[in-house]
């Protein structure tokens, strides 16, 4: 991996390749941010000069190679998906390039646009007094419903997005990603527990049958939303993105797990407001025995990324200590399985 | 004099929280001093409770299949094989596989709805152990 000093060199020489530009492309303000756990995320601004003088805030993304997702998480998918993206209504970033070769920058990477925004932290008592306010000024809570209902209405095979795989009507959508996480649970190397076993059983026996598919973002929450003037400037974290039941996304819109102390889904949406405009807008009308029910994969999907989280640390492939400690996370996860069970 | 383990651990602990973190300038290094902590933390717990927790558990799995040996009477021979390791085995862990081989046998059949309602607090009472210890 590159340091600092030679990321700015190595991202000036590609970008001025990349930009064609007339000389040397200045590498401004570049700062790190702590944002997920997949991927390092740098945001800078690129000034250049091609007969006119240009300036370009920008967001690079590199994979380290032992991200909680591992395979699952791809920027070169995250790449294709923003790209189908710019023809549609979703508040996205406009993305730039993917390279793939980690010899170019350090690491498989994608810059896209420094999209205006702001992303505060939903688990930290700041984010939810920002929340709170912008919820009592009513123009959030409607931005955020609307970005969502972009999103389950967008022409997803119109722009290309059936590259991330169809499922069929009825119950392979939830049996899909039963099957995902259980691999991601097997490649963990992590023992697990009784509690998974009959949680996986019943979601088996259980799975729900979905008639409409859409584009699912897979992780809609504050936290993963760039927001501008009390707008959703941006909808971020193009990780778990599939083509699925749109109600896998309004189930954790619904959970209580996304909301601490308030009543407002996603710590800014009053739950009425939530249903009356995304039916209205989407058509789609929300069922709520399916959205339990994707609680509970919501659940197994927890365990999931904390056995990974923890695997990592175990077998060598990543020394930081907060992974370590979420093998003791994944007791919290099972014990929140246990009671969505009914036990 | 000499500190039990796990008290050595909690002082440990709280020695990286309160001297050793704050003084670290760098911050991931400081979030790994915290992270050291919490992880101590948690090791102290596990060794302090581990030993009373194992003859808890032992109890519980063992009254379970006493009761499990009459409702899986008529069980299929893959679900009596996996009950009887279960048994033998006489650990938590061990269920795992014979609720893989219930929900194979058919999870709306009576007999397997039945063991479910037994194995079920069992796992309660073993997770509520856990969390003893992880928070």
């Amino acid at each position: 991996m590159t340091t600092d000093t030679d990321l700015v060199e190595t991202l000036s020489a590609y970008l001025a390749d990349r930009l064609g530009a007339d000389g040397p492309v200045a590498i401004e303000d570049m700062e790190r941010i702590a944002v997920g756990w997949s991927h390092e995320t740098w945001l800078f601004d690129a000034v250049w000069n091609d007969g006119e003088p240009r300036r370009q805030g920008m967001c690079l993304r590199r994979d380290p190679g032992n991200a909680l997702l591992r395979e699952m998480s791809d920027l070169e998918e995250q790449y294709r998906v923003l790209t189908c993206l710019a023809s549609t209504d979703v508040p996205a970033p406009k993305v730039f390039w993917f390279e793939p070769d980690p010899a170019v920058l350090g690491a498989p990477a994608l810059i896209m646009e420094k999209v205006p925004g702001e992303c505060p932290s939903p688990w930290r008592r700041a984010g939810r007094e920002y929340y709170a306010a912008a919820a009592e000024r009513g123009v959030l809570p409607e931005s955020f419903t609307d970005a969502l209902a972009a999103i389950h209405t967008a022409d997803w095979q119109g722009v290309g997005l059936d590259f991330l795989g169809v499922p069929a009507l009825g119950d392979d959508f939830a049996r899909r990603e039963i099957a995902k996480w259980q691999r991601l649970i097997e490649e963990s190397g992590h023992p697990g527990h009784p509690i998974l076993d009959d949680l996986i059983g019943w979601l088996d026996a259980n799975a729900p049958s979905t008639d409409r598919l859409t584009l699912v973002h897979g992780a809609y929450r504050t936290g993963n939303v760039l927001i501008h003037d009390d707008r959703v400037s941006a909808v971020l974290d193009w990780e778990l993105q599939v083509i699925g039941d749109p109600m896998y996304d309004v189930a954790y819109m619904l959970t209580e797990l996304n909301r601490e102390g308030t009543d407002l889904l996603s710590n800014v949406v009053p739950r009425e407001l939530f249903f009356e405009r995304y039916q209205t807008t989407t058509g789609i009308e929300i069922d709520e025995d399916r959205c339990r029910y994707y609680q509970l994969l919501y659940a197994m999907r927890s365990a999931a990324f904390w056995m990974s989280a923890a695997g990592l640390y175990a077998d060598g492939r990543n020394n930081d200590l907060r992974l370590a400690r979420t093998e003791w996370s994944v007791t919290v996860a099972l014990e929140r399985a246990a009671q969505e069970l009914g036990y | 004099m000499t500190l039990p383990v796990h008290e050595q651990l909690r002082r440990l602990a709280d020695t990286l929280r309160n001297d050793v973190g704050p003084a670290v300038a760098d911050e991931y290094t400081r979030t790994q001093a915290f992270m050291s902590s919490v992880i101590l933390q948690r090791l102290a717990a596990q060794v302090e409770h581990g030993p009373r927790h194992s003859s808890t558990e032992a109890a519980h799995t063992a009254a379970l299949h006493t009761a499990l040996a009459e409702v899986l009477a008529a069980a299929p021979p893959d679900v009596a094989q996996a009950q009887a390791e279960a048994a033998t085995a006489g650990t938590v862990a061990s269920l795992g596989p014979l609720i893989r081989a219930l929900y194979g046998w058919g999870s709306d059949r009576a007999e397997v709805q039945q063991a479910l309602t037994a194995i079920r607090p069992v796992l309660r009472a073993d997770i509520d152990r856990r969390m003893e210890i992880a928070t």
